[in-house]
């Protein structure tokens, strides 16, 4: 099977309108970026506090939002997980950091605020009468109380009762528990001595203005080591110049990436970065399999000029770019679609970035190495 | 079969072998990031300074003893900064007995004489090796407060430029706060003669006793969770401390409810015994980190052998926790919380599932489309695909590197670009077919001549992947991680191994190849 008949198409006759909608592109971003809504980092850079929860029925961002706002949080950015309504994921924005307090301390004073605030009056009357909130309680502790009446079964009990909430996240009734084999009397004593608390904290998340600072640095020192050591690579593999377009490609995807991304309300996060250096791995290999085979057509073809041996070479690999970068698509779709909410964030900056790398591959690998050529070997572009 | 392709075939089933007996089960080898199974991650800074604030107090006041026992004569030491203070208002003459006794016994100082007056300072060595130890001593207390509270693989480790940093990794945890409370803790407990109070505030426990606090005597406010409210004036000098316990365990008073009993070594009993005896109707005080806990009245002498019980309205948890703290030691020096990520084993579990599925929707649909754009040849790739996979599972659990979401990223990648170097060789072979090659010369042409581009592109990412392991931190390090495996065992299968099953599969004769 074919997809395409070697095509001929004059890719490099359109570089400077390519050139063009690129920059475009990136200006768009960075005037969005810089004076616009700018880029958000996450909790992961030393910004606010990340929560979330997950409750025992349906409610609504507005509620939340006015819960909030009661103890003065009304800003956070709320967001619903999931797609029944009782999950949601809680950022708060201000940091109000005291003197003497250290900072994490606040944020997590914060944290705290939240919870309490979400929680309201929820269980307030059954912890009084000694009940234990169910959906809150750890294993050791519910053992520990189910030993009181079923002697010698306490361990096994909590693991199966702890077990199912675990998969289900959070109790809502507690006929839920004779779904995972819970016996009846175990769950009328149950029933007893503990209630079923509104809400359950899925995680929270915080890091210290240190470590975020921290991690900023950490990260930026990781990406600019590994593009060079890709620069070095590929100037001796290929030349100098394929080396120096190369990293011109990745700066233009990670630019054209996070351009889109700052119009999303999407934070960034460690697993954002993660996500950048995937696209631009790709891209990188992307790029070198094209340079491969200039560098092959080049050897048998010298007569020809480098922009015309280019328009070959991309044209003898569209097949293989376009079967690649679908297959890529493909997975990261799948991700997209199906991967949760945590990853859901990755899978997007991914679906962008393999779509941006095919056309920086194209439109800015080729026409680069073209004008660094024609900048300093003055007359024919070839080699010969 | 050529000689040469038996060995080829033994040397992929030893490598697929290996791999799977390293990662079976699965659920035991291959270990799970604290994203995917949920815990604790805590990074802490030991906040070292401390460290030297109590060496300087115990300086001063040995500092004190020796002048008294060789009558050298001081008007006042006042501490300065920490790692410094002053003797102030020397006795006249007493320069060269001074310098003596410091010269003797505080060769760990630096001092300077200014008239009446002398300063000292501790040396930068010693400065540096309390630090050292206050650290390590941190680290040990609560690696033993975390074995005592039973964790399972935790994970606890010095990190930073200044080395005063701690991580601690609890997988599987259920109740962060109370283990955070626990590490927290610095858990020095000292019992302490009342002398007056409790009083509301401050000041009125002050207007009872005249006015001003003694010298060896302070304030300590009573911890509102625990029996006392309101502010005591304590001996600044504690009876006995957690330094003298010999034993403790939870147990429970005469109305049943949870409390602490402990017993003293011979010495702490015997000091016990004493100031129990002579202080019989009065209160001595509980004090656990600057706060009282409880202010019993003591009734009678207690004897050196027996012990005592601590009540203070604990919960059974609390009373549990008080008894881990105490079992491990005090901190050395405070704890400060830098970060702190708490992942509930529910998001785990279901980061876990959606990851999985949402894995294998992604590579059933590239096999899918694999065998339908390549037929027969598709069948290559896909075996290709999952020995990678295979490999790359057994190399995990060899290394023992946990799987994290990030490292999800990096596994997605090395198929995406195992994927790739699958279809540059078979586009390729097409090529060589279309100039009219034969079959076995045109999949020989194809394996070569996609050899260099896919050599290139997978080296340069496994070197920068290899810088981001070296310099990345948590979650970049676990990208970088299952991207190198990957790209190695995409080398081998997607280059070795795929040639192996074409060498294998397609006779000398054909005419055509499913492709």
């Amino acid at each position: 099977m074919q997809l395409f008949k070697t095509p001929n198409i004059r890719f490099m006759k359109y570089k400077y309108i390519a050139l063009a909608v690129t920059a475009l592109i990136v200006l768009a971003g960075l005037l969005n970026i810089i004076f616009g809504k700018g880029l958000k980092l996450g909790v992961d850079f030393g910004e606010g506090t990340l929560i979330r929860v997950m409750f025992k029925s349906p409610v609504s961002v507005g509620d939340i939002r006015s819960e909030l706002g009661e103890v003065g949080l009304g800003n956070s950015v709320i967001q619903e997980a999931g797609k029944n309504g009782r999950e949601f994921q809680i950022r708060t924005m201000e940091v109000i950091s005291t003197k003497e307090g250290p900072e994490l301390e606040s944020h997590e004073k914060q944290a705290n605020d939240v919870i309490v605030a979400l929680r309201g009056d929820d269980g307030r009357a059954e912890q009084a009468a000694g009940l234990r909130d169910l959906n809150g309680i750890d294993r050791r502790t519910l053992a520990a109380l189910l030993e009181t009446q079923f002697p010698g079964q306490g361990e096994g009990l909590a693991e199966k009762v702890i077990d199912q909430r675990t998969a289900i996240g959070i109790y809502s009734d507690f006929a839920q528990l004779s779904e995972a084999g819970v016996a009846p009397d175990v769950i009328s004593f149950l029933k007893e001595k503990t209630y079923l608390g509104k809400l359950t904290l899925l995680s929270r998340e915080t890091v210290g203005p240190q470590v975020g600072k921290d991690l900023r640095r950490r990260a930026t020192q990781a990406i600019i080591w590994s593009l060079i050591g890709m620069l070095v690579y590929i100037a001796v593999r290929f030349k100098l110049a394929n080396g120096v377009s190369a990293i011109f490609t990745l700066t233009q995807d990670v630019l054209i990436t996070l351009s889109i991304y700052s119009f999303t309300n999407r934070e960034i996060n460690l697993p954002i970065i993660a996500g950048l250096l995937t696209i631009v791995g790709f891209s990188i290999n992307d790029t070198i399999v094209i340079f491969d085979r200039i560098r092959e057509n080049q050897k048998s073809l010298r007569k020809m000029a480098l922009e015309e041996v280019m328009n070959l070479s991309l044209n003898q690999m569209l097949g293989r770019t376009v079967i690649t970068s679908g297959t890529v698509f493909l997975t990261v779709m799948a991700l997209f679609l199906f991967g949760g909410k945590v990853i859901n964030d990755f899978a997007f900056i991914m679906l962008v970035g393999t779509i941006e790398g095919v056309y920086s591959t194209i439109y800015l690998s080729c026409p680069v190495v073209l004008f660094w050529q024609k900048l300093f070997k003055p007359g024919k572009g070839g080699r010969r | 079969m050529k000689k040469g392709l038996q060995w080829k075939l033994i040397l992929t089933l030893a490598v697929m072998a290996l791999s799977i007996f390293l990662f079976i089960p699965p659920k035991d080898k291959i270990k799970l990031g604290l994203d995917l199974k949920g815990g604790i991650h805590l990074v802490l800074q030991v906040m070292t300074e401390d460290a030297i604030t109590i060496e300087t107090d115990t300086e001063i006041a040995r500092l004190q003893e020796q002048l008294k026992k060789k009558n050298i004569t001081f008007k006042a030491m006042v501490k300065g900064d920490a790692g410094n203070f002053t003797v102030q208002g020397l006795g006249a003459d007493q320069e060269a007995d001074l310098k003596s006794v410091l010269d003797e016994s505080f060769q760990e100082w630096d001092y300077s004489f200014l008239g009446e007056t002398v300063s000292l300072r501790m040396k930068d060595t010693a400065v540096r090796y309390l630090k050292e130890q206050a650290v390590t001593q941190a680290l040990e207390t609560i690696r033993n407060r975390v074995d005592t509270f039973g964790v399972s693989e935790p994970m606890i480790q010095r990190q930073g430029m200044a080395g005063d940093r701690i991580v601690v990794e609890l997988p599987g945890i259920e109740d962060p706060d109370r283990v955070k409370d626990i590490i927290k803790t610095t858990a020095i407990l000292e019992w302490k003669l009342v002398r007056a109070g409790p009083a509301p505030d401050e000041a009125a426990l002050l207007a009872s006793v005249g006015g001003t606090v003694p010298e060896d005597a302070q304030v300590i406010k009573g911890d509102p969770k625990r029996k006392e409210a309101g502010f005591y004036l304590v001996d600044r000098v504690a009876t006995v401390s957690g330094k003298d316990l010999r034993t403790i365990r939870r147990s429970a008073d005469e109305w049943n409810s949870p409390a602490v009993s402990f017993s003293l070594n011979p010495d702490g009993g015997r000091r016990f015994e004493k100031a129990t005896g002579e202080n019989i109707g009065k209160q001595i005080a509980i004090v656990l980190d600057n706060k009282i806990i409880s202010a019993p009245r003591v009734e009678t002498i207690i004897p050196a052998v027996t012990g005592g019980i601590i009540r203070g309205n604990f919960s059974i948890e609390e009373a549990e926790d008080l008894v881990i703290v105490l079992k491990a030691g005090s901190l050395p020096a405070g704890i400060r919380y830098l970060e702190e990520r708490t992942i509930g084993p529910s998001l785990g579990a279901d980061s876990v599932r959606q990851g999985l599925f949402s894995f294998i929707v992604a590579v059933v649909s590239v096999m899918t489309f694999m065998i339908f754009y390549y037929r027969l040849s598709g069948g290559n790739a896909i075996a290709a695909l999952i020995l990678n996979i295979i490999i790359l599972l057994g190399a995990l659990a060899y290394f023992r590197a946990a799987l994290t979401l990030p490292g999800i990223a990096g596994i997605i990648l090395s198929i995406g670009m195992a994927v790739d170097a699958n279809v540059l060789i078979f586009e390729r072979i097409k090529e060589e077919k279309a100039l009219g090659k034969g079959v076995l010369n045109s999949i020989a042409t194809g394996f070569s001549r996609a050899f260099s581009a896919i050599f290139d592109s997978n080296l340069t990412t496994i070197i920068s992947a290899i810088f981001l392991f070296q310099f990345g931190t948590g979650p970049i390090k676990g990208y970088a991680t299952t991207l190198i495996i990957g790209l190695v065992a995409n080398l081998f299968t997607a280059v070795f191994v795929s040639r192996l099953i074409f060498d294998m599969t397609v006779p000398k004769t054909a005419k055509r190849l499913s492709i």
